[in-house]
């Protein structure tokens, strides 16, 4: 195991963008993801830890140009609890009701949830589905900088995304949904959390009359990322639900993914409950 | 393991120190370095709820927490929970439900149940399940567990 | 005077003695425990699955700082080996047969250095083929798993008295077979009107002990072995240490702290124990050794899993014909319990019907698979499976009402079946019809068979399956027996020493129960001691449900002596025949009308101080009516046996297979209920264990590799996941039984994983042979069925 050599705890952003551009550091939130894994011989840790959680400025969900602006050390818990995000992004408060324990929602943050990247995640689907864009902080000539990208562009793979190791994920931001938004929410399994999931789906649209507009479909454990259905939401654009245009996208999403076996599920599997699934959730959309 | 750091925080009301490498996990630090061994070490991943305790008054899996972030923080752990009325009704509660059975997942359980009752002091047996989901037990099948957190809550009228 | 009425705290609802320690944290398991001096012991394990060890090198761990022994087979070359067959030796010398094999083992002054000291050993292997298909396994140009004799290159032998190693291999794969025959089954055969015959596959699941196993050994100077320990049959072990140890068993004292969890887990020794003792030994410090959870994966016993053909016959009108059973049992590497599973499966294939003509064929062969023990059941949820699907089959083949055909071929009481069991009481009929009533099952089976056809994306069906097992210990060794010491103070109160363990089943408040009932005392008077070779009398463990049944009929023995003492000296200081005289709430009273005549502690203290001056103490051996079986398996094994029988109510997501357990129905001949609370809860529990390895667990085993070792993928059932329940207890009063009472802490997992098979079918119309039925499987079996 390699030595920790200095433990920061910044107060502000500003200090923690100055910290990591002094050197390569490991950053901690919640710690969820990061104990289990240095134990595992899964990280290294880098010379320096810098513990996040004092920074106030990272916390908090505020609402900004319609736009929900959650801190990457607000927990699941509190996404749960959080009455803008029961409103604004109910998807996303659905799915933290499925995530991990109270005991791990109450410490895990959505900012590591997002840096971890696990193909699985499940703050990932919802935000994906939701257009979600993630604001990375860094201080490289002594003024502190930010950049915003998609959440798409974000996730590279499993464990990787486009932070640089000078970067911090400071907000988490996420378009409020339309009035006329429909969504629903799947995680397979038969427990209503405390699993991770074989596969999840997240479906955001517009609703007009029994058209949808603006479909976006995000797919969990299927690929090595977080990933969208672009065929399915391609086929479902502008059109009526019916049972063609359900089955067609069912069939377009299970046709466009090509998920592993694994212990948890085999590929073929995954495949039949994108498109069970699916169309089941296009089908509840249609009767409401 | 690398240099050890000070950090102060409150134990079970006590204002405590302890020195720590920055690896260590806060139930490592709760049960060796500080000696309270009843908080369980039941995986060390956050998946069963052994090692479940308060910190601010918010249940966490201590296994997953870094002793450091203790710093500044309040631990209230099953040593601490007995001279906390709701504390004493649960543990009372668990003996006379029969919910506990080897014992080993009780004082997590107990903890947890304190986190729930807490949040939702009248909490439907739906909310109960759900509120120790990531407690496992093998031996009771969690109804007299259930049963308990309902008996515990019913008392605190 | 106030008249003390007669009470009894018998089938009341009695918390648990030691509820308050755990529910506070108070008390201390194994894992809690440090000695002063201790050091930490660490297993190095092969991570190959079959090979030949060519070279150990330790030399890089010896000389990390904090290391103070790292041992090999090499440094134990007396080591003996352990495991039901003797096949097994702890640290292995020439070849590994599965990735958990133990290498190596360290000794040091922390975790971390033991860890860090593990990963400095040098290994080199040679791979040799993989044989993880007992079929393949049993083909004759098979690679052996033992072929040669153990230890042949340890080559100092000399070093320990008496050390040839007891196993010297074997010719081919066969770990052990069972064969039992009870009439002719070809007869049985030409007269059935109806045979059907299925292949079932049983899968590996393993204990899930809340705490891991873990164990803590200690020399003292005149070498004199402490070992704290988990075990579940301390006086089996001491016997067996001394065996792998070369000591005289007078030198081994076992002290076993609270068990987080044992199920049957620890009825065998493990490597890890006579590995801690060796580094103990090379240290002269205390040791302490336990698992990581990941460990406890790896390294645990598994229950059996078993390929069962299973082939049954009856007649039109429904009377069961015969029944043939062949099974293989994937042995593992090694042998332990599980190879002898076939003692209680071949029971429920001979016995919990009426059946004239059974065969019963058992191999199990070596793999380079995990190794199974003893898990709560006992084989009995593998053949238990088998027969109550085909039970249902056949009922519906001849259009009969499952619930009628089981009825027609239950045992009564009375029976004597042809396996030579005798069924004193038997509450057979009366849990079927109890759980077919509270489940509503006749009515909900027909109106969900009429609507599989119908569109929809969930369906419900219900399933019964019973089960027989053993309710009064199982004499599976020449002694089945428990002894007790009891010994009343100055002031009334008792202090109960029994050989039975508590493993959180509440054998110990059950035990101070029934001494209490005896003699009039309050819960509180009694004290329990159960927990140490050096003070406890012997007893063969806890398993086969025996514990309430074999220590409570010896508490009761000590108990009834004590009383007889206690009386007689009550009648001469009161004039009054003993018998007229009763102990209620610590007073003699007179029996007719309750006056209380003389406290007993003041009596007590009476016969202390006095001339003759002595003191209330008792000693009481009880071993049961019951035979080791013959040759031929056949002998009425157990003093007692347990019925149960459960309606299973599911809901089936067809369009992701997804199965959720509703509703279980339980009727159980638990003989009487002496702790309703307790009893409940072995009930409930093992419902929920049953539910697990019909629905979620799987320890997935692939090419000799356990891929899920973690709580993430391997699925226990969770508090939102459980159904509800109804439990209905028959009480048949067994006439051996203490107050009546059968052992019970087995007969609620045994029957769900069959009932649920049967309620997927009458759901769905499909029938699936393979358990467990996680979402995957169950809409894969639908898709092929479409």
């Amino acid at each position: 195991m390699a030595e920790i050599e200095r433990v920061l705890a910044p107060a502000s952003l500003d200090e923690a963008a100055e910290a990591l551009a002094a050197g390569e550091a490991t950053l901690l939130a919640g710690g969820t993801d990061l104990m289990p894994a240095s134990h595992a011989g899964k990280v290294r840790f880098a010379p320096m830890l810098i513990n996040l959680r004092r920074i106030a400025e990272l916390s908090g969900i505020a609402v900004e140009d319609g736009e929900l602006r959650i801190g990457t050390l607000v927990t699941i818990a509190e996404l749960l609890g959080d009455e803008a995000v029961r409103e604004r992004c109910p998807i996303l408060a659905e799915a933290a009701d499925h995530f991990a324990s109270p005991q791990i929602r109450n410490a895990a943050t959505i900012g590591g949830n997002l840096c971890n990247a696990s193909p699985a995640g499940d703050m990932l689907v919802p935000l994906l589905a939701a257009g979600a864009r993630v604001e990375l902080a860094s201080k490289p000539d002594g003024t502190l900088v930010r950049r915003v990208l998609p959440l798409e562009e974000f996730l590279v793979g499993p464990g990787r995304t486009r932070r640089r190791p000078d970067e911090l994920l400071a907000t988490v931001r996420v378009p409020a949904a339309a009035p006329d938004a429909i969504w629903r929410f799947f995680k397979s399994g038969t427990r209503p959390a405390l699993d991770i999931s074989a596969v999840s789906i997240g479906l955001l649209a517009r609703k007009a009359g029994n058209a949808l507009h603006e479909v976006r479909i995000a797919l969990g454990a299927v690929a090595p990322t977080v990933v969208r259905a672009r065929a399915a939401e391609a086929t479902l654009e502008g059109r009526v639900l019916n049972p063609e245009t359900m089955e067609a996208a069912a069939c377009a999403a299970r046709d466009e993914v090509h998920p592993i076996s694994d212990v948890r599920a085999s590929a073929w599997y995954r495949k039949e409950l994108i498109h069970n699934m699916l169309r089941r959730m296009l089908s509840d959309v249609a009767e409401t | 393991m690398s240099p050890k750091r000070e950090i102060a925080f409150t134990l079970n009301g006590v204002p405590t120190r302890a020195s720590v490498s920055p690896e260590l996990s806060a139930l490592a630090l709760i049960r060796e370095v500080l000696g309270l061994t009843g908080t369980k070490l039941g995986c060390g991943e956050g998946e069963c709820g052994a090692c479940t305790i308060l910190v601010d008054g918010r249940s966490v899996n201590s296994c997953l927490m870094f002793a450091l972030d203790c710093e500044g923080r309040s631990l209230v752990t099953i040593e601490g929970l007995a001279a906390d009325p709701l504390g004493a009704r649960i543990e009372q509660a668990f003996v006379e439900a029969g919910a506990v059975q080897c014992g080993f997942c009780t004082p997590g359980m107990v903890v947890q149940a304190h986190n729930l009752l807490t949040a939702h002091p009248h909490p439907t047996r739906e909310q109960i399940r759900r509120g120790i989901e990531g407690n496992l037990c093998r031996c009771t099948g969690y109804f007299k567990i259930v049963e308990a957190i309902e008996r515990a809550a019913g008392a605190q009228e | 005077m106030q008249i003390i009425a007669r009470e009894t705290l018998i089938g009341k609802r009695i918390a648990k003695l030691d509820a308050p320690e755990k529910a506070s944290g108070k008390t201390r398991y194994i894992h809690d425990l440090d000695l002063p001096g201790q050091l930490y012991g660490k297993i190095l394990r092969s991570g190959r699955v079959h090979a030949k060890i060519l070279r150990i090198d330790t030399s890089k761990a010896k000389a990390l700082p904090g290391v103070h022994a790292v041992i090999t087979a090499a440094d134990v070359p007396w080591q003996r080996p352990i495991g039901v067959a003797r096949d097994h030796l702890p640290l292995k010398t020439d070849r590994v047969r599965s990735p958990r094999d133990e290498i190596a083992a360290v000794a040091a002054q922390s975790e971390e250095i033991a860890q860090a000291a593990l990963r400095l050993i040098e290994v080199e292997y040679e791979d040799l083929p993989v044989l993880t298909d007992p079929l393949d396994a049993l083909a004759p140009d098979a690679p052996l798993i033992h072929p040669e004799p153990h230890g042949a290159d340890g080559g100092t032998e000399h070093l320990k008295p008496g050390a040839p190693v007891a196993y010297s291999g074997r010719p081919d794969n066969l770990a052990m077979t069972f064969d039992y025959e009870q009439g002719d089954v070809a007869r049985g055969e030409a007269d059935s009107d109806l045979v059907v015959e299925d292949t079932f596959r049983l899968h590996y699941v393993t204990h899930c002990c809340m705490g891991v196993s873990g164990i803590i050994a200690e020399f003292d100077s005149s070498g004199n072995l402490t070992m704290y320990s988990n075990t579940q049959v301390p006086f089996l072990h001491k016997r067996e240490f001394a065996e792998i140890l070369g000591m005289d068993p007078a030198r081994i004292r076992i002290i076993q702290p609270p068990i987080g969890g044992g199920f049957g887990s620890k009825l065998d020794i493990y490597p890890f124990e006579p590995i801690c003792v060796f580094l103990a030994r090379a240290t002269g410090r205390p040791v302490k050794l336990v698992f990581s959870r990941e460990e406890e994966f790896l390294a645990s016993p598994t229950r059996q899993p078993v390929i069962l053909k299973l082939r049954s016959g009856c007649r039109r009108d429904g009377t069961l014909t015969f029944r043939a059973v062949e099974t293989i049992h994937d042995n593992g590497a090694y042998t332990s319990w599980g190879a002898t599973t076939p003692f209680v499966m071949m029971q429920t294939v001979s016995s919990l019907y009426r059946v004239p003509h059974c065969s019963y064929h058992t191999k199990a062969v070596y793999t380079n698979n995990p190794y199974a023990g003893s898990f709560r059941g006992y084989g009995n949820l593998q053949a238990t499976f088998a027969v109550e699907s085909h039970m249902d089959r056949m009922a519906d083949a001849l259009g009969i009402d499952p619930l009628e055909f089981r009825l027609k071929n239950a045992q009564d009481p009375g029976e004597v079946t042809p396996q030579g069991m005798q069924f004193k009481t038997c509450g057979l009929k009366e849990c079927l019809k109890s759980a077919a009533e509270l489940g509503d099952y006749q009515a909900k089976r027909r109106a969900y068979a009429a609507l599989q056809a119908e569109p929809g994306r969930f369906k419900r069906g219900v399933g019964l399956a019973s089960m027989l097992h053993v309710g009064g210990g199982a004499k599976i060794y020449p002694s089945d027996g428990c002894g007790t010491i009891l010994k009343m103070d100055d002031f009334g109160a008792v202090t109960l020493i029994t050989g039975a363990s508590e493993i959180g089943q509440g054998s110990e408040t059950v035990l101070a129960q029934l001494v209490c009932e005896e003699l009039g005392l309050p819960l509180s008077a009694v004290r329990v001691v159960n927990n140490d070779t050096e003070i406890t009398p012997w007893d063969v463990g806890v398993h086969a449900s025996r514990t309430t049944f074999i220590g409570g009929n010896s508490a009761i023995g000590a108990a009834r002596k004590a009383r007889a003492k206690i009386l007689d000296a009550a009648a001469k200081q009161t004039g009054l025949p003993a018998q007229a005289l009763d102990l209620r709430a610590g007073q003699i009273v007179e029996e007719r009308s309750g006056n209380p005549l003389l406290s007993l502690a003041k009596l007590i203290r009476s016969l202390h101080f006095s001339d003759k001056a002595e003191l209330v103490m008792t000693t009481h051996y009880y071993e049961p009516p019951s035979h080791h079986q013959d040759r031929q398996f056949k002998g009425d094994v157990s003093a007692a046996y347990a019925w149960a029988s459960q309606v299973v109510e599911v809901e089936v997501d067809t369009e992701t297979g997804a199965v959720r357990l509703l509703k279980v129905s339980g009727a159980h001949d638990v003989g009487r209920v002496l702790n309703r609370l307790g009893i409940e809860g072995q009930i409930e529990g093992g419902i929920v264990m049953g539910q697990g390895y019909a629905l979620t667990e799987e320890l997935i085993v692939e090419q000799g590799r356990i891929r899920n070792p973690a709580f993430r993928d391997y699925k226990l059932v969770t508090a939102p996941e459980i159904p509800e329940i109804a439990v209905r207890f028959v009480e048949t009063l067994d006439g051996e039984g203490p107050q009546g009472a059968k052992g019970v802490g087995e007969a609620p997992a045994i029957c769900i994983a069959a009932a649920t098979a049967n309620a997927i079918e009458n759901a769905t119309g499909v029938r699936i042979l393979a358990l467990p039925f996680t979402p995957e499987k169950v809409y894969r079996a639908l898709r092929e069925e479409r």
